[in-house]
């Protein structure tokens, strides 16, 4: 097989199909199961420990967004009705963070710098940077606990964030620095782009770029067409419903999880 | 790229995972034509209905209202009832509020010109019982045998805002000449000693009703108490002779649930399945 990494463009396009599909439903079922699409690509792409712990941050936080989400309908009335509704809303939001997550985990974010045309650098570089924050963070806090633990240091619950935060800190700012000089060393911005490593779209991009496209179609046309329900009632609530063809859809999502796995 | 591709296949026929989505594709093709068969019969016999109970304070009207879609938006719904029933209505904030029902209600964009009176949401839940909105109009979805109800009144919330009279969704919608339940028998002899205005024979509904659903059960406005409004609504009340008992959505999961349930434990598993063998190789190595 292939080994040579996807191209980051794949991943883009197959993001922002899932998140697409994510956002025109509150169908719990196929929600759940954009969760384990999720789950499964991440499993066949992760790289390494260090995104293991982005992904599991991105999992903790939409897990906190449907709770908090139905927690709202404290609010209002208290109804099954009402906090169905709720709880769907908010797993629509988390289904998106989990999306999210899979896409941080299993893509650089640095690559997609490269792909942008050679005018839009600077916003470019900064929404990579901004990108790569949470996956960033959560490796660099990952880093400090390991160099405490080897030191005998242990810290718990409340009094350990400023042992952590200012290290984690600093190595932010360090970073930061090292990749800024790293890029103005190489000329980053000012002339043409490198040849030296080109990355070709390979039939492992494809074959994961295309069945995304093809699952965000048959939602937009179920939810267009409207053949589907894509929005159950929650008032009297009711059986969630599971259209063949949109399951199939889901599926198709799942496909990056089989192909193209990079070399470990 | 071909050799790609059959390299693919072979990865692919070596793991459990996909052996797994081997079988599910094969089961597809199963359950596929009973789900599809079972879902346009069900909308050929009766298509969507959704109530709506209107109450200015001074008088309460109900409409049976046939949806076009599966789910519709609560905005939506009162358009479908100004279309079918003759409900009159006014929209603010760009179409997403409710300034005006039934006559009742401030003119402009400002749904709120009139405050403290305006109209409050309620969905009911099927039995009489009603619940305050949680969400506005426009996001709320309405789909078959949904309650939805419009109160012209002051109260910031559901704990102070008058309610809707106890509406079941048979009291607007309601289910003719079906001698399977128990209901319908007393409500036809009733709608047959009180025709009311509009109200057109019943047996001839009855014939044509697995036809064309949509005039059998169209919109009925009622304009007196809800006392006498489920008996005025009986009459045109069109036959529901093929699709007697609840709506078909509620009876229970369905075949399509049951292969996203093996869609899922597939995913779920086979993800599992890899990070377990990727732990074991790189602890090894």
């Amino acid at each position: 097989m292939d080994r040579r990494p996807v191209h980051p463009m794949a991943w883009i396009v197959w993001a922002t199909s899932a998140g697409f599909v994510a956002f025109v439903t509150t169908d719990p079922v196929y929600l759940l199961l954009l969760w384990a699409v999720s789950w499964f690509v991440y499993a066949g792409h992760r790289v390494d420990a260090e995104h293991a712990r982005s992904f599991r941050l991105f999992l903790t936080g939409a897990m906190v967004a449907v709770a908090l989400r139905t927690a709202l309908v404290f609010f209002g009335t208290v109804s099954a009705a009402n906090t169905t509704f709720s709880f769907l809303e908010g797993l629509r939001l988390g289904t998106i963070l989990v999306i999210f997550g899979t896409f941080n985990a299993v893509t650089d974010p640095f690559g997609l710098v490269r792909m942008a045309p050679r005018h839009f650098h600077e916003p470019a570089l900064a929404a990579a940077l901004a990108l790569s924050i949470a996956p960033r963070t959560v490796a660099g806090v990952g880093r400090v606990r390991d160099a405490q633990r080897m030191r005998g240091i242990r810290i718990h619950g409340a009094r350990a964030l400023p042992a952590l935060a200012v290290p984690v800190l600093e190595r932010g700012m360090e970073e930061a620095h090292t990749l800024a000089e790293s890029m103005d060393a190489r000329g980053h911005g000012a002339g043409r782009r490198s040849r030296y490593r080109p990355q070709p779209w390979t039939g492992a991009a494809i074959l994961i770029a295309v069945p995304a496209i093809a699952a965000a179609a048959t939602f937009l046309a179920a939810s267009v067409g409207g053949w589907a329900v894509l929005h159950p009632q929650t008032s009297p609530i009711v059986w969630p419903e599971a259209d063949p063809l949109l399951l199939a859809g889901i599926g198709l999502l799942a496909v990056p999880g089989v192909v193209g796995r990079p070399e470990r | 790229m071909g050799d790609d591709v059959s390299t693919v296949a072979t990865t692919v026929l070596r793991r459990p995972v996909a052996a797994a989505f081997a079988v599910l594709a094969a089961l597809m093709p199963v359950t596929w034509p009973a789900v599809t068969e079972a879902s346009p019969a069900c909308a050929a016999e009766s298509g969507p209905h959704a109530a709506l109970v209107i109450d200015t304070g001074a008088g309460v009207r109900s409409f049976c209202v046939a949806l076009d879609a599966t789910t519709v938006s609560g905005i939506h719904l009162i358009e479908l009832a100004g279309a079918q029933g003759h409900l009159s209505y006014g929209f603010g904030s760009g179409g997403q509020a409710v300034c005006r029902l039934a006559g009742v209600g401030p003119q402009g964009d400002d749904c709120f010109a009139d405050y403290p009176q305006y109209w409050g949401y309620w969905h009911g839940d099927g039995h009489g019982g009603w619940t305050w909105s949680s969400s506005g109009a426009a996001s709320a979805r309405v789909g078959d045998g949904a309650l939805d109800g419009w109160v012209w009144g002051s109260g910031d919330s559901g704990a102070s805002h008058p309610k809707p009279p106890p509406t079941a969704i048979d009291d607007v919608c309601v289910p003719e000449a079906t001698p399977a339940t128990s209901p319908s028998p007393s409500r036809a002899t009733h709608a047959a000693a009180v025709p009311s205005a509009g109200a057109r024979s019943s047996a001839s509904k009855a014939s044509s009703s697995p036809s064309d659903p949509g005039t059998n059960r169209s919109a009925k406005p009622s304009n007196d108490g809800i006392g006498r409004a489920s008996a005025a609504g009986t009459p045109t009340a069109g036959a529901l002779a093929a699709a007697p008992g609840p709506p078909p959505a509620s009876a229970g999961p369905g075949p399509g649930l049951l292969v996203a349930l093996a869609l899922g434990a597939a995913l779920a598993g086979g993800g599992w399945l890899r990070i377990r063998t990727s732990r074991r190789r790189r602890s090894i190595g």
